[in-house]
């Protein structure tokens, strides 16, 4: 699939974009595959996303991203801040990434409700937290800090999880609003990891979207997931690694109803497709997130 | 009720040492058995920092193969997991963990092959920095020459090594298979040096002396220090810092 030109800035940035600088549209996450076809051919994408620490340091990355977001609005996503680390953050890792969004300037940042590190070692994955009280207050303390290292708000994202702790107290909705409401954070709601978790724990996937605080929801994410079989049974994988499925759409579509239109991403990070496919998938997100809107003014008119 | 550190504790060892037995206690049992649940989290842990060694070390996957790879990039996981999230810097023992790994000792040359890879690598993620051009190195003149220090660019490293690892590198990405049956991969003591230019990563073989002489700047010799014992080679400084691989000075203080 070829992509699609993009003419002219995509949509005019004032235009509904009261809610964050990120445009209430569709966009999509930029890998390096569709580096060079991004800044060389200015394909059609509304926005883009990409991962903080694929642009910490210097050379062609960084520099390649100076050249798209000219052209482009920019979200940044981190993936090894280690949020709920009970030993607090990584004092590098918060320069490094405070260096990255003074470069790019992106219109979010965002970062996991997770742990990724313990006594100096960093685990490589985004690790289920206890929800418990003490790891509410650890996770409160640890985006305060961010904030204030960052003098900007974060989001944080709900995780996909592949365990339950036997002594956790705080469903995972109400632990992830609590942490808005305490610091102030946005939540960046992905849709595809409530589908996975409520799968693999057999939790209610509509009664926890419909308990996020509707104000503090300022990005969505979705993707494609794998399910496993072992031995007869099944456990959803969060691979990133196709197409979004038909529930999740139609939970993304309860989403909308519940949050109105929010900027939406499409990620994809294994087996990265050509782009035309992510504009393609994207193309689907725009048009609920415009049959939204068309909604909200039918409802105010 | 354990604390959390004791649950991340718990949780680093089975993921880095596949020993479980700390955090299963920890978690629901029930479709799934802890383990099993824990082992999908030990897969990510792996798989992710294999490719973040396999992005590093490209030459060296291609020469001993997709599966032996895994299987040391896994021995080295397990015994030299990051430090950092910032997974650009992961992995730069990896060229000494094969040096004594057993099961590569056929390939001798290998290990320097990975310490080169990791001087490219660092050479493509070190930090920008604005090249000294002339007024600025004239303006250092009114510095002392044996308290003038020159600032070496951050993306250039310089390194020896026992085995042709420049040229085994270059055929292997190349997919040069003929110039690797031809190319003489015994011992030969070589003197590199690796560093970002505009059209990407170059490594350049220097004369001894020539190493010598920018090791002993980058390593903070001064100028007067530096000239004394390399009086011959001052002339290339003038290259050195057109090519831009001087970034700035500062005045040791005695």
């Amino acid at each position: 699939m070829s992509p699609a030109r993009h003419t002219s800035p995509p949509w005019p940035a004032a235009q509904d974009a009261e809610r964050s600088p990120i445009p209430v549209h569709a966009g999509v996450g930029l890998r390096f595959p569709h580096h060079r076809l991004v800044a060389e051919t200015q394909p059609l994408a509304a926005w883009f996303e990409v991962h903080t620490e694929n642009y910490m340091g210097g050379g062609t990355s960084i520099a390649v991203l100076d050249v798209i977001r000219r052209d482009y609005p920019i979200s940044l996503h981190g993936v090894g801040l280690s949020l709920g680390s009970a030993q607090g953050l990584d004092a590098e890792h918060v320069a490094r990434v405070r260096d990255v969004v003074a470069r790019v300037e992106p219109g979010l940042v965002s970062e996991h409700l997770s742990f990724s590190r313990v006594d100096g070692v960093y685990l490589g994955d985004l690790l289920p937290l206890p929800l418990t009280e003490e790891a509410l207050d650890v996770v409160c303390r640890n985006v305060d800090q961010m904030q204030n290292a960052l003098a900007r708000r974060i989001l944080i994202e709900n995780p996909s999880s592949y365990l339950q702790y036997r002594h956790s107290t705080i469903p995972e909705w109400e632990f992830i609003s609590a942490v808005a409401a305490r610091t102030e954070c946005g939540i960046l709601c992905d849709v595809n990891n409530i589908y996975v978790s409520a799968c693999n724990h057999g939790w209610d996937a509509s009664r926890y979207i419909a308990s996020l605080p509707r104000a503090a929801i300022e990005e969505i994410h979705l993707a494609g997931h794998a399910a496993k079989e072992i031995g007869g049974r099944t456990i959803r994988i969060d691979d990133h690694g196709s197409r979004v499925v038909e529930p999740v759409w139609a939970l993304y579509a309860e989403a909308l109803a519940l949050f109105g239109a929010v900027p939406t991403l499409i990620e994809w990070d294994t087996n990265i497709p050509a782009f035309g496919v992510l504009q393609d998938e994207a193309a689907r997100a725009e048009r609920a997130l415009s049959a939204q809107k068309e909604r909200s003014r039918a409802d105010a008119a | 009720m354990p604390t959390l550190l004791e649950i991340q504790r718990a949780f680093a060892q089975a993921i880095i040492a596949n020993d479980k037995g700390g955090a299963a206690p920890f978690i629901l049992a029930n479709e799934f058995a802890p383990a099993e649940r824990l082992d999908v989290y030990r897969n990510t842990f792996l798989s992710s920092l294999t490719n973040a060694l396999r992005l590093c070390y490209p030459a060296v996957h291609r020469l001993v193969g997709e599966e032996f790879f895994e299987g040391a990039a896994q021995c080295f996981i397990e015994s030299e997991p990051p430090k950092s999230a910032y997974l650009n810097l992961y992995g730069e023992r990896f060229g000494d963990f094969l040096a004594t790994f057993p099961p590569v000792a056929s390939l001798p040359y290998l290990a320097d092959v990975a310490r080169l890879e990791w001087a490219v690598n660092g050479a493509l993620h070190a930090a920008d920095a604005k090249p000294l051009d002339v007024e600025a190195f004239a303006a250092a003149a009114s510095v002392p020459p044996d308290r003038l220090v020159l600032i070496m660019h951050p993306a250039i490293a310089l390194l020896s090594l026992d085995y042709p690892a420049d040229a085994i590198w270059r055929a292997v990405l190349a997919d040069d298979d003929e110039s690797l049956s031809r190319l003489d991969a015994s011992a030969s003591l070589l003197w590199l040096m690796v560093e970002r230019t505009t059209h990407g990563v170059e490594v350049t073989r220097l004369e001894e002396g020539a190493w010598r002489f920018l090791s002993a700047l980058r390593e903070g010799q001064s100028f007067a220090k530096a000239v004394e014992s390399y009086a011959d080679l001052v002339p290339i400084l003038a290259t050195h810092i057109a090519a831009g691989r001087f970034i700035g000075c500062r005045e040791k203080i005695p």
